[in-house]
């Protein structure tokens, strides 16, 4: 008993002597407390997702058995592979297309002096104040051929990856927009005026001095809208049907569970389904975590 | 500039030489010809219209349609009614119209959903913003491992919300999950089974909500941290300043403004919350106003449901003026 009350002691005068040190301490434990507090979620996920299912009652913090079929299993419930590259692929396509859009918007923002430039830069931002349901009625009937337009109906785009990908573009479009104005703003003008002696067009300037500069945050907002769209569930839900057919996206694949449940709940096939719906994303953001921080302080803290 | 305009079109021809021969080319390089001469501001207009095309179709064209639908009859058959003018939010209001039926009170369906949502946001918003600002304060110190927890914080930002919705309900599913225990734990009636109650499903939205957008906040907040001028610390540390002095008297007055950047879009996206319910507990047990929007819309009434939405986007611009007007005051305060 002696002993550890000198322990005690040494503790505690070491401690008034060194405050840094148990400072240091304090830091090292709730880091590691949120941590786990983060990453417990995934963890759980991951448990589950490896329990033969006849364990599945009995799991709480370690796994009760290792069962690595569930993987291929759950793709036999739910062709989710196919959900998740319709996903992939949506979100290519979403990606690809606010890049282009965004890039002539922001390159205009950033480096043009026009009248209007503050009105429809606010009408751009306004946008994402809007809640998706004052959206989704009208877009709902656009894209099944219900609206017609001087007397002509609309194309029936339904069961096309067209309605999850012009509205996702849509709500990205003023974020990446953003961004790059700060961006190509900041490239200064000696360079683009040099191209532009050299018999560059504005259009020829922004695509082999601009955008190659500024490649770093091109890089940010491909990867935000990626991931944007990608975990997407407002639109991505309603404005398709829940065929891979009909390009469903991931939020159907998993989804389909609870359609599809075979009597005794598969749980386990479940959560392994989330973890490989998790892949694709999980990449980006190890690839990617700095440009997504400096891509999501620059949109928000600069509005 | 007649060289380089060549120049581009070179590569552009050999392609159009292919699909369609010349006459594509020579129309290509008329074409860019002139949007070069173009002044600077028509150019800036002409560079602009994809983007505006694309605004109008998803944004500035659906929310005037919802806005005339909303003062529309709600119609079987016909998809636009007779005109009614604000009859629908009149029975909204009122009470008479029959929204999905929540669980505060089934009299009155809209203010119920409108707690609900409420609840929810507070909840979600409050608790992010505590998580977020702790891990914002953890990751701004350097230590080691310190690039390790800046990947676990971002992770749950990205994680797919019909995911999230997953994990939340396996891990409070009876049989399943871990949570369940939590939940007795805490003191909860329902808690053996809590995704059939709406008291237990509505905390479970909430904790998911913080777990996902706590990265959020600890991202802006963090950025918040990083841009205060060192030297500030340095006089302090000088004038014998205590670490809780410091946090006081500079860090917390300086990050304000991105709390407050982090408060208006925690805010407007909890409001507006519609997949995790869904994907949680679904909308029966959980009755949040974007789930009425839905419900009406899947029954045709395209008048009630536009109504609202309308409503539920006027409450959200309520608030956000009532942050950014505060917002306004304090900075005048602090300058």
């Amino acid at each position: 008993m002696k002993k550890y009350n000198n322990i005690a002691d040494k503790l505690v005068k070491s401690s008034i002597a060194n405050p840094e040190r148990i400072y240091n301490y304090l830091l090292y434990i709730s880091a590691a407390f949120f941590s786990v507090l983060i990453i417990f979620p995934f963890y759980f996920l991951f448990v589950v997702s490896i329990t033969p299912q006849h364990g599945l009652a009995e799991v709480r913090y370690l796994p009760t058995g290792f069962q690595w079929e569930n993987y291929i299993d759950t793709l036999e419930i739910v062709p989710l592979h196919q959900y998740i590259l319709n996903s992939i692929i949506i979100a290519t396509i979403t990606t690809v297309f606010v890049l282009i859009v965004a890039s002539l918007a922001g390159y205009v923002f950033g480096r043009f002096k026009f009248k209007g430039r503050g009105v429809l830069l606010v009408a751009f931002l306004i946008i994402t104040y809007f809640p998706g349901t004052t959206y989704i009625i009208p877009l709902f009937r656009l894209f099944t051929g219900n609206i017609s337009l001087f007397g002509l109906a609309t194309p029936d785009l339904y069961g096309t990856p067209w309605p999850v990908v012009l509205p996702l573009a849509g709500i990205t479009l003023p974020l990446a927009t953003f961004i790059l104005t700060v961006f190509y703003s900041r490239i200064p003008d000696g360079l683009e005026d040099a191209a532009r002696i050299e018999g560059c067009t504005r259009i020829g300037a922004l695509f082999r001095v601009i955008v190659p500069l500024s490649a770093p945050a091109v890089a940010t907002v491909g990867i935000l809208t990626f991931i944007l769209v990608y975990n997407e569930f407002f639109f991505s839900f309603l404005l398709t049907d829940s065929s891979y057919n009909n390009w469903a996206p991931l939020v159907h694949g998993i989804q389909m569970y609870e359609v599809t449940t075979v009597r005794g709940s598969p749980y386990h096939l479940m959560a392994a389904g989330s973890i490989l719906g998790l892949i694709p994303v999980t990449v980006l953001v190890f690839l990617g975590q700095k440009k997504i921080v400096s891509g999501l302080t620059a949109g928000a803290l600069k509005e | 500039m007649e060289n380089n305009i060549k120049r581009i079109g070179d590569v552009v021809k050999s392609v159009a030489n292919q699909l369609g021969g010349r006459r594509v080319s020579r129309l290509y390089t008329r074409l860019m010809n002139r949007i070069e001469v173009l002044p600077d501001d028509k150019f800036a207009y002409l560079m602009l219209t994809p983007a505006f095309i694309l605004m109008t179709i998803i944004a500035f064209w659906p929310i005037t349609y919802t806005l005339q639908m909303s003062v529309r009859e709600d119609h079987d058959i016909e998809t636009v009614g007779e005109f009614v003018g604000l009859e629908n939010y009149y029975k909204i209001l009122t009470n008479d119209a029959n929204l999905l039926a929540p669980f505060f009170d089934i009299t009155q369906p809209f203010y119920s959903s409108l707690t609900v949502t409420i609840i929810i946001t507070i909840g979600a918003v409050v608790l992010s913003m505590v998580l977020g600002f702790a891990q914002a304060l953890i990751l701004n110190e350097t230590f080691k491992g310190q690039s390790v927890m800046r990947v676990i914080v971002i992770l749950p930002w990205a994680v797919p919300i019909v995911i999230q919705g997953m994990i939340f309900r396996l891990m409070f599913t009876p049989g399943a999950g871990v949570g369940v225990e939590w939940l007795d734990f805490l003191g909860f009636a329902n808690a053996t089974s809590p995704l059939a109650y709406s008291r237990e499903s509505t905390f479970i939205v909430i904790l998911a909500e913080a777990w996902k957008h706590s990265a959020f906040v600890a991202i802006i907040l963090l950025a918040g941290l990083q841009s205060i001028n060192r030297e500030l610390y340095k006089v302090a540390d000088v004038a014998g300043a205590s670490r809780w002095q410091r946090f006081k008297m500079i860090t917390f007055p300086l990050i304000i403004p991105a709390i407050f950047v982090a408060l208006i879009f925690r805010t407007i996206e909890s409001m507006r919350i519609y997949g995790t319910v869904v994907a949680v507990s679904g909308c029966g047990d959980v009755t949040v106003l974007t789930c009425s929007v839905i419900n009406e819309f899947s029954r045709h009434n395209y008048g009630t449901s536009s109504a609202v939405a309308v409503i539920l986007a006027l409450i959200i611009a309520s608030i956000v003026a009532v942050y950014l007007t505060r917002f306004a005051q304090r900075g005048g305060i602090s300058q």
